[in-house]
């Protein structure tokens, strides 16, 4: 799952670079509604990778290093 | 000297440093290597992964600022295929109102169509980025109709906010008319199609094609 999230990530990225370097409005639409909602849902996946895996609960959890 | 260059032009970040772009840039490149290094090893030690999810953050923040201020400009306008016949009219001083204020400089060049179309004030620009969002929702769904119509009414603070301290308008008689401020005020009418010249052409508005 840290995998997809990552890739995901690394996806909501692309948009972003594009957008930088020529920023029109085809450029922006895609940079607001699929980079954005991509980078969302790689945080998403990624928290709930992190809570499932103790990150977030008290004492020692399991630390994914 | 070619009349097409633009004047005062000079080499890359003459004009300042495009910092928001510049930082955004940086974040994405440590973003990525981070990133990259997760898609491989497929996990993420809890240290590198607060780096792994504030730098995307922080890039795309620094973007969207980026977004926001660059979104001004004229032909970002321009650049979805429903507002090209708009900013061709504005540049053609065809006669329009727009235009009008364009080629004579009234309105900034690189910033018109924000200058007008934000209202007035703080919410002004709220509003204007609000609209924004969603003329990119309308155009990517196709959800428009021709000719294009303001939705709502025009915040007739936009020409108010230069026009009415100008000694030249405030003499103008129809102007000092109780009657008539009451009625622009209540949008019954408005400054445009009555007394002076439409902001934009019908064809401009139609894709540039004439209604038919």
């Amino acid at each position: 799952m840290i995998r997809l999230a990552c890739l995901l990530a690394l996806i909501s990225l692309v948009p972003l670079v594009v957008f930088i370097f020529d920023l029109n409005g085809a450029t922006a639409t895609v940079f607001s509604f699929v980079g954005m909602p991509a980078l969302g849902l790689a945080l998403l996946i990624y928290f709930v990778e992190r809570w499932r895996a103790g990150g977030f609960h008290e004492g020692p959890g399991t630390n994914q290093d | 000297m070619n009349p097409n260059l633009p004047l005062f032009a000079g080499p890359p970040a003459a004009h300042g440093i495009p910092w928001l772009a510049v930082l955004a840039i940086v974040a994405t490149a440590a973003a990525a290597i981070l990133l990259a290094w997760g898609l491989i090893r497929g996990r993420m030690p809890a240290s590198l992964g607060s780096a792994a999810v504030l730098l995307p953050v922080a890039a795309y923040g620094l973007a969207s600022v980026h977004m926001l201020e660059a979104s001004k400009n004229v032909a970002f306008c321009g650049s979805c295929h429903v507002m090209t016949p708009i900013v061709k009219s504005l540049q053609a001083n065809d006669g329009s109102l727009a235009s009008i204020h364009y080629n004579r400089g009234l309105v900034p060049h690189e910033s018109a169509c924000f200058t007008c179309h934000s209202g007035y004030g703080i919410w002004g620009g709220v509003d204007a980025k609000i609209a924004g969002v969603m003329h990119m929702v309308r155009t990517a769904t196709g959800r428009y109709e021709l000719p294009l119509k303001l939705n709502g009414t025009f915040d007739i603070d936009s020409c108010l906010g230069c026009h009415a301290p100008s000694p030249a308008f405030r003499a103008v008689e129809a102007h000092q008319d109780p009657d008539l401020q009451k009625a622009l005020l209540s949008h019954e009418i408005s400054c445009t199609g009555t007394c002076h010249p439409a902001a934009h052409t019908e064809s401009a508005l139609t894709g540039g094609v004439p209604k038919t």
